[in-house]
């Protein structure tokens, strides 16, 4: 917890995230203390999820999919998943296309078909439901 | 105002400093593993601030402060980063108001602040 430095504790150029913020059109105006924050837990959200996504790393490489994975499976992350999808082979891909056409296809739900590993998500109201298969 | 696109980017450079930091020294970060995190942390900022608009336009307000970036994380819930984010704005008021006080001065680096907080 307690970083040695009290000055200069922050890495990313304030100006450069003032421009981001700027660029919502709800902002006209950003004070230096709301500035200093957003810079700061915008920091801490990269420190956390790099060391996340390390968990999914097998050896001392962090890859683009153990991120992509951590985004997929945290619903907070939610708000990432369209710039980071899974990235899948063409084979898989096909897949998951012949699969769909095979169940009839009126499915509006798109692209979370998670073909093979099962993510069933049904914690909620499971009770002894019999789903239609 | 964003003059060119690149300038809605956060420094890939900075980023990659940011992540070496976080990781077991030793650690290679594939090319494609940094730009995404870059990516996602310049999204990130998008989406805090919106959350943080947001707070501001219920309350019928015109400007943002802190305390509204503070709220924003748990509306969208990321808790965990309230604890230290109140602790980094009570060292930021320090220091400003430190700064404050020592203009003119030769600046003297203010001793280190031990406050511990817990609640």
């Amino acid at each position: 917890m307690s970083t040695p430095k009290t000055e200069k504790d922050l890495h990313l150029p304030q100006s450069r995230v003032k421009t981001i913020m700027k660029s919502s059109p709800e902002v006209d105006a950003v004070g230096p203390e709301p500035l200093y924050l957003v810079t700061k837990v915008t920091e801490l959200f990269v420190t956390d999820l790099a060391k996340r996504a390390f968990k999914n790393s097998k050896n001392n490489l962090l890859e683009y999919k153990h991120i992509a994975d951590v985004v997929q499976e945290d619903d907070t992350l939610d708000f990432l998943r369209e710039i980071m999808p899974r990235k899948i082979t063409v084979r898989q891909f096909k897949e998951i296309m012949a699969k769909k056409a095979a169940r009839g296809d009126n499915s509006d739900e798109t692209s979370e078909e998670s073909s093979s590993e099962e993510e069933s998500c049904d914690e909620s109201s499971s009770s002894n439901n019999s789903q239609n298969s | 105002m964003a003059e060119k696109l690149e300038d809605l980017n956060l420094p890939l450079t900075v980023v990659t400093r940011i992540v070496k930091e976080a990781l077991p020294e030793g650690v290679a970060i594939s090319k494609e593993a940094r730009t995404g995190l870059a990516k996602a942390a310049s999204v990130f900022v998008l989406y805090v601030t919106s959350a943080a608009t947001n707070i501001v336009k219920n309350n019928k307000r015109k400007a943002l402060t802190g305390q509204d970036v503070l709220e924003a994380m748990s509306d969208i819930e990321f808790d965990r980063f309230v604890e230290p984010l109140r602790d980094a704005l009570e060292q930021y008021k320090q220091t400003v108001s430190a700064k404050k006080l020592a203009s003119g001065k030769k600046k003297d680096e203010m001793e280190e602040v031990e406050m511990v907080e817990d609640e």
